[in-house]
């Protein structure tokens, strides 16, 4: 990628022969039409492809997604990413269809994948700007969430994906302990946080494909139509309560604390689509763990988004500003603490 | 070092108003992201010059009691991190002494970064 407008004319080249290649197609002209929001970690080139023979034949509307030149630790990379993509894609979950995979950076320069361009709008303060709760909506993103955690580990498609140890949830401690480096010394409410996981986390259970950023913001709509769960760069097997927490993660409301899921509705339309595909109940105590969890972790997330402008790796000021949301994300963690405790469901 | 004035903050200060008052409004929508994010910045900068360290010794009283220690925040912090890691607030009557200090640290760090969320309680 060159820059923050597109593709060079020497990269649209050789991306049109590859793609041609790859479509067993006489031709193949991309039209590259601009930037979409992409978010800090990966860039989105909407693109229209007009292929000249082959089984794709025609013009089609799609998306270029590429990788950030310096990542998050958690995230996998594009080819990986289109992988999972195409896994839920067959179990019927709404996602873009990847059509075309480039893991060979010599190509743009990083890997990269094209899928289907899908209308509608992701924006989270959007969402959850409506008068009455969008029952509706939250039972759909419900059922989608279920079709997810349908995908269980053992394929060899997806054999890339790490299986944590010595459970989920110690997983995720040992991983946020690595990604805060240092600040976890420094700062006692991450260590407060990191003590609380451990102390009460959960024993290994049934591992399912979690998105592990499934959250309003990461889904797009269309009127009321659901169009697609996005930004699949975080998904891994975990405890399927992992997911359900986020989703209903005091960081996600965007200003409509009172709707509990995702700002949009109640969790109980969410959870009863859950639990009428994925015939899995909802534990509710799992998922205030889960949801203490989702917190820290993205904590360290932003620990390591901060880092990645602060070390000049690149300079960024929305990755600088990501930095400085921590008080935010701890107080979140504070206040969620307190609540689990007056609940009495945890130490 | 001689202070000069206008001093950090108020520059920072000025600059930030000027910039609502005639830059903002002129942005065009492509520009609108990256403008508020600079306005945001000048303003976590602002506040964090305008607080100093003035909390900073209550903080440190308050994170020395709870390990029966002196000093200052940049000493005690770690050694609080070294004790919660090898559980030393594990049993209810210390977690119950810990999470009030632990909130006033965060609200002291939120109040520049994010005053607004301080404000809503949400």
């Amino acid at each position: 990628m060159s820059g923050a407008s597109g593709l060079s004319a020497e990269r649209k080249d050789a991306l049109e022969r590859w793609l041609a290649g790859q479509a067993d197609a006489r031709g193949v002209t991309v039209t590259d039409e601009g930037r979409l929001s992409g978010g800090a970690i990966s860039l989105n080139l909407a693109v229209t492809l007009d292929i000249d023979g082959g089984p794709l034949a025609g013009r089609h509307a799609c998306v270029l997604r590429t990788g950030a030149p310096s990542g998050v630790s958690a995230s996998l990379g594009k080819a990986e990413e289109a992988a999972v993509l195409r896994a839920v894609f067959d179990a019927g979950v709404a996602v873009p269809e990847p059509l075309f995979v480039g893991d060979d950076p010599a190509i743009l320069g990083a890997p990269f994948y094209v899928m289907r361009r899908v209308g509608g709008v992701a924006a989270g303060h959007r969402m959850v700007k409506s008068e009455a709760p969008r029952r509706d909506l939250a039972r759909k993103l419900g059922r989608q969430l279920g079709l997810i955690h349908s995908v269980r580990p053992g394929r060899a498609d997806l054999g890339f994906l790490p299986t944590p140890a010595p459970s989920p949830a110690l997983q995720l401690v040992a991983d946020c302990r690595a990604w805060m480096g240092e600040r976890a010394a420094t700062d006692p409410v991450l260590a407060l946080g990191l003590r609380w996981l451990t102390l009460n986390a959960p024993p290994a259970g049934e591992l399912v494909l979690c998105h592990r950023d499934f959250r309003t913001g990461n889904y797009m709509v269309d009127g009321e139509r659901l169009t697609a769960i996005i930004d699949w760069e975080f998904a891994g097997w975990s405890d399927p309560m992992e997911d359900i927490g986020w989703f209903c993660a005091a960081c996600w409301r965007f200003g409509r604390p009172d709707r509990e899921a995702g700002g949009i509705a109640d969790r109980a339309d969410f959870y009863a689509g859950y639990e009428e595909v994925s015939g899995r109940r909802v534990d509710p105590t799992a998922v205030a763990y889960w949801e203490a969890a989702g917190i820290l972790r993205w904590a360290a997330v932003a620990v390591q988004q901060g880092e990645r402008h602060s070390s000049g790796a690149e300079p960024s000021l929305e990755l600088a500003l990501t930095g400085r949301m921590l008080p935010e994300i701890e107080m979140d963690l504070l206040r969620h603490l307190d609540a689990v405790a007056e609940a009495g469901g945890h130490a | 070092m001689i202070n000069d004035d206008p001093d950090a903050r108020d520059l920072v200060a000025i600059a930030l108003r000027t910039f609502r008052e005639t830059v903002l409004p002129a942005v065009p929508a492509e520009q609108r992201f990256a403008a508020l994010m600079i306005a945001s910045a000048l303003g976590i900068a602002e506040r964090e010059l305008e607080a100093g360290t003035a909390k900073e010794p209550a903080l440190a009283a308050a994170v020395g009691a709870l390990l029966n220690e002196q000093g200052d925040l940049a000493t005690l912090l770690p050694r609080l991190c070294a004790s919660i890691d090898a559980g030393a607030f594990d049993a209810p009557d210390r977690q119950a002494a810990l999470r009030p200090v632990l909130m006033e640290i965060t609200r002291a760090r939120l109040a520049v970064s994010n005053p607004k969320r301080l404000e809503s309680g949400g």
